[in-house]
């Protein structure tokens, strides 16, 4: 016994191991109620309507069949929702990262003449903003409503994120840059060459908040866009859930869904616009794991 | 010209030639934040005029504050204020301490993969948009067939239920309750991240004097986190008007809408709906300027405790 680790060696009494254990059942509970909605909603919309109207808890499925996934897929514009949130995704998350990483590089150059003061240009709009309607009308002026562009630009930047990226830059050993700069290299090369292949870390964490964010975003759509050939995933999934009767108008595709209810294809469709996340989810919580604890960093 | 006086001319004419690289990478994010961000600021006078679709912005005529005494007037502009003020300061009442506790609670945890794995799914929420979050309180709280309505008539429960998602009574809780579900996790990277920074050797130090697991936590854990509590409380105070757009839009209905309405979403059924561009302006203006002022005091603060910190 003389040879265990102290740790060990301090014997934990009862009410703490019983105090342990509340704990542990708690954070149980509780990791219990952020997974398990999801599972219910994918086993729900693989289950039997009928089986499935009594409702409780789903572990697994109930007469399983993928009925309602074909009755959805026969729709039109789940296809146009779900292609217009994937492009909206990649292209907006290009852009982004693109526009932060070329804003923020400029800002990070400590010898640059006005630098304090265009970061403050950005940094104000963190603070502040026109609102709503102001910026709904500059897009309508612009002439965007109801253009593809409407959802993507209005929100290319983040400030908050480019500020991210700008700390990180400051943090590189300017050594590298310098020696650069001496071979006369230009600052759009030493960007490209140098500093963004040491920076993949953040601009991975970076690409992860620009690409949820698209991904999840709903109020530029509902905000610019009227017409359904832009409609987002998001919007097409509020418009299923919150109409009764959304089912007439799928039925009316879909042909004969006597047997399948109006609560089936709402979980198929949440379910449909899940998965992704799910899928990316790992990913996503390492990159954004280290993007946080980067940006705390101030420069 | 001396030698040295054309190789310094040199280098000037090279360094401004590397500064005008600089700026021209700097323009398309200038031009975008002039354009997206800086003309709806100015698009605010507007809420000083008597804005016509047809006049446009210069011409409709100015009517100083008539649009706010206007909307301080309205039942439904005074009923989203308060909304906005419980909804908020709830939000930062619970949801502030819930991610301290949790990772207080996790660092309890001793098998690392345990702790991992529970971490990993109370930070899962955070990345689901408030659209598919209504679609999940649907499934789980539905009183046709949701999961906790099955559960309860399992249990042989054969009062009746309520319908929480679209009764004045409860739909608060419903904001918070769904609120503290999405983000309390998220935090917990911060925190525990701090607390792994602590030096280990303190614990070993007080196991030895006799410090229990409490007072372990209180006078070692608690105080080395305090830093970083403070700065994240000053912070999370200034955002306090911020109620929280995109869940009330997504989650809230008609039934609700007396208890759930905040200032941003009456800023879109004024503008968007009822086309009152105006005085939807003038009530997003009252809540953003209470925000900046915000903003501006606790960052104040932030600096006379740290002058590290702060967010400029």
């Amino acid at each position: 016994m003389l040879f265990v680790s102290r740790r060990k060696r301090i014997q934990r009494s009862v009410p703490e191991r019983v105090g342990n254990a509340v704990i542990v059942l708690i954070l149980l509970l509780f990791a219990f109620s952020t997974t398990y909605p999801f599972w219910h909603v994918l086993m729900y919309s693989i289950s039997d309507s009928g089986q499935a109207m009594s409702g409780g808890l789903f572990f697994l499925p109930r007469d399983p069949t993928l009925v309602s996934y074909d009755v959805l897929f026969r729709t039109k514009q789940i296809f146009i929702a779900y292609g217009n949130t994937i492009w909206k995704t990649l292209i907006g998350t290009v852009l982004s990262l693109a526009l932060s990483a070329l804003t923020a590089f400029p800002l990070a150059h400590r010898k640059l003449p006005g630098r304090n003061l265009l970061s403050m240009v950005f940094f104000f709009t963190m603070l502040f903003s026109g609102g709503m309607i102001p910026t709904y009308l500059v897009v309508q002026q612009l002439g965007m409503i109801d253009t593809p562009w409407a959802l993507i630009l209005p929100n290319v930047l983040s400030a908050y994120n480019m500020f991210i990226i700008r700390n990180y830059f400051q943090q590189l050993p300017s050594s590298l840059e310098e020696s650069a700069f001496i071979d006369g290299a230009t600052p759009p090369v030493v960007l490209w060459r140098i500093v963004l292949p040491i920076s993949a870390p953040i601009l991975a964490a970076n690409a992860m908040f620009y690409g949820v964010g698209n991904w999840n975003s709903y109020l530029d759509c509902i905000l610019y866009t009227n017409s359904n050939t832009l409609q987002t995933l998001q919007v097409y999934l509020r418009n299923l859930i919150s109409s009764v009767g959304s089912m007439d108008s799928i039925a009316g595709v879909g042909g004969a869904t006597a047997s399948l209810s109006e609560e089936t294809i709402k979980m198929t469709a949440i379910s449909v616009s899940v998965i992704p996340v799910l899928v990316a989810y790992p990913f996503l919580q390492r990159y954004y794991a280290s993007g946080i604890t980067v940006g705390a960093v101030k420069g | 010209m001396t030698g040295a006086q054309i190789s310094l001319w040199k280098r000037f004419c090279k360094s401004a030639r590397q500064y005008w690289w600089f700026y021209f990478m700097l323009l398309p994010g200038l031009i975008y934040i002039v354009v997206f961000r800086y003309a709806p600021m100015y698009g605010i006078t507007i809420a000083f005029k008597n804005y016509s679709v047809f006049k446009g912005f210069d011409a409709s005529p100015w009517v100083g504050f008539d649009n706010f005494t206007k909307l301080f007037g309205r039942a439904a502009f005074q009923r989203a204020l308060y909304n906005n003020v419980i909804i908020g300061v709830e939000k930062l009442i619970f949801g502030f301490p819930l991610p301290i506790i949790l990772s207080l609670m996790l660092n309890e945890v001793r098998k690392n993969s345990l702790k991992r794995t529970i971490q990993t799914a109370i930070i899962l929420p955070n990345f689901i948009s408030w659209i598919v979050i209504n679609g999940l309180l649907f499934a789980m709280l539905g009183t046709n067939n949701g999961a906790i309505v099955g559960v309860m008539r399992f249990f042989g429960y054969v009062g009746e239920i309520p319908n929480l998602l679209a009764d004045k009574e409860h739909f608060r809780a419903v904001i918070l309750l769904s609120y503290l579900w999405k983000s309390g996790g998220y935090a917990t990277i911060i925190y525990l991240a701090a607390i792994a920074g602590i030096d280990q050797s303190l614990y070993e130090a007080a196991e030895i004097d006799g410090a229990g697991r409490l007072q372990q936590l209180w006078h070692i854990t608690l105080s080395s986190l305090r830093p970083t509590i403070v700065m994240l409380l000053i912070m999370r105070v200034g955002e306090v008007m911020n109620a929280g757009f995109d869940q009330i839009y997504a989650i809230s209905n008609y039934l609700v809408v007396s208890v759930a309405d905040i200032i941003e979403t009456y800023v879109y059924t004024l503008g968007m709906e009822s086309r009152k561009f105006s005085e939807a302006t003038a009530a997003g203006l009252f809540i953003n300027v209470i925000g900046l002022t915000l903003v501006l005091i606790t960052n104040h603060i932030a600096k006379k405790i740290d002058p590290e910190s702060g967010l400029m």
